[in-house]
């Protein structure tokens, strides 16, 4: 019993660090596809947001070229990891307003795109929003992000370097 | 116990506090780096959607109002159609509406207004929403709008690819009766590049979040078919 507790818990102090390199850098991933996939076409990126209709058009097209350049500027503090707890929790600020987002489109009945990753706007007629999936796919984002924001101390970070420690005795900071 | 050790754990302490307090304020910089990146990194976005915008646009003859659609026929009904040439469902509508739309304009019980928006420049290569949206302009001008509208739909370009290039465009308007080296320039040129813009943008004012937008007296339609559309004209008649 003991025994298996001590070796588990060992287990996990042993992984988590390497975990959070894992969650920092697929975190990273997706706001560096995510914003690259926006950033090409910035009107674009303004109709999308706008398309969920909730506020006003030139507000808007703001958000909406605004967004792709911080998703860009996160993804690249993550990559590095640069500030890596402040990083997640902007994440996962985002992350849970486009969930609300996506949320209240659903709620109100609007057929849109979530804009997620490019495109975005209203679906052509027959074409179902999958709001679900959407949700979903956020959702696990939003793990990655908790963890992150949980135990931002990861390897090869230039937090970690800043630090001038090993990354993997460090608890509460 | 001995002095000496008491000093030697006190210097212990003192240091490692000295240490904590460094990588404490290293960790407060790195915060405030990150923030002042993402705001730039915000205020870089917002910027260079300023300077893509242009302030100035002509916009073609025969246009609305607003100067943001073509206007066809002179009935009492408004029909507009917000349009892209390179969306797939956009040529399916024309297919199977537009001769509905054509007879109802030409017996005077409707006037179509034809916004030409560039939604879908992400689905080309080369910018053909903008270019096509910006030929029609050009068409407008020689007084062939409906004509090339009609043949940009008939010979629409895949998504996702190249489109129709610049001088199958002219060509294009050439086979319509656009006089070639007026047209051509005209094409060549992007002279109403901004005017689509000007279209896209007010598009997006008014709510139109995809293509085809089809309104009559400035009601969405959803039924987009012949029957639908005949039965919205003649409601909004009366």
């Amino acid at each position: 019993m003991t025994v298996t507790a001590v070796n588990s818990s060992a287990r996990w102090a042993a992984a988590r660090p390497w975990l959070g390199t894992a969650a920092r850098l697929g975190l990273a991933a997706v706001w560096l596809i995510a914003g690259g996939a926006k950033v090409g076409d910035l009107a674009a990126s303004g109709r999308a947001v706008n398309a969920y209709q909730v506020m006003p058009y030139d507000l808007a097209t703001v958000i909406g070229a605004a967004l792709p350049f911080v998703e860009l500027a996160l993804g690249l503090l993550l990559l590095v990891g640069l500030a890596s707890r402040l990083a997640a929790a902007v994440s996962a600020a985002l992350l849970v307003v486009f969930i609300a987002g996506i949320a209240s489109a659903w709620a109100r009945g609007l057929a849109i795109d979530c804009g997620c990753f490019g495109s975005g706007g209203q679906l052509a007629a027959g074409r179902a929003p999958s709001y679900l999936p959407e949700i979903l796919r956020d959702l696990g984002f939003l793990v990655l992000a908790g963890f992150l924001l949980s135990w931002p101390r990861t390897p090869f970070s230039v937090d970690g370097w800043l630090a001038g420690e090993p990354a993997v005795e460090d608890e509460d900071e | 116990m001995s002095s000496r050790k008491d000093q030697k754990a006190a210097n212990r302490v003192v240091r490692e506090q000295i240490a904590r307090e460094q990588r404490r304020k290293r960790a407060l910089w790195a915060g405030v780096a990150a923030v002042v990146v993402l705001v730039i990194a915000g205020l870089i976005g917002w910027s260079v959607l300023r300077s893509q915008q242009s302030d100035t646009f002509t916009a073609p003859p025969g246009v609305n109002d607003a100067g943001n659609g073509i206007v066809l026929g002179t009935g009492k009904v408004t029909i507009d159609l917000y349009e892209d040439y390179l969306c797939p469902a956009c040529r399916q509508f024309q297919q199977t509406s537009g001769a509905t739309i054509d007879q109802l304009v030409s017996e005077g019980k409707a006037k179509v207004i034809f916004h030409p928006v560039a939604f879908l420049n992400r689905f080309s290569t080369t910018q053909y929403s903008t270019r096509s949206s910006a030929a029609a302009g050009c068409a407008a001008k020689g007084g062939k709008f409906k004509e090339f509208t009609d043949q940009l739909f008939a010979r629409q370009p895949a998504e996702g690819s190249a489109g129709l290039s610049d001088d199958e465009l002219i060509d294009i308007g050439a086979g319509v009766g656009l006089n070639r080296d007026d047209f051509g320039s005209c094409v060549r040129a992007g002279t109403y590049k901004p005017w689509t813009e000007r279209v896209t943008d007010d598009a997006g004012r008014a709510g139109v979040t995809g293509t085809p937008t089809i309104l009559v007296d400035g009601k969405p339609v959803q039924d987009r078919s012949p029957d639908g559309i005949k039965a919205a004209v003649e409601a909004a008649g009366k």
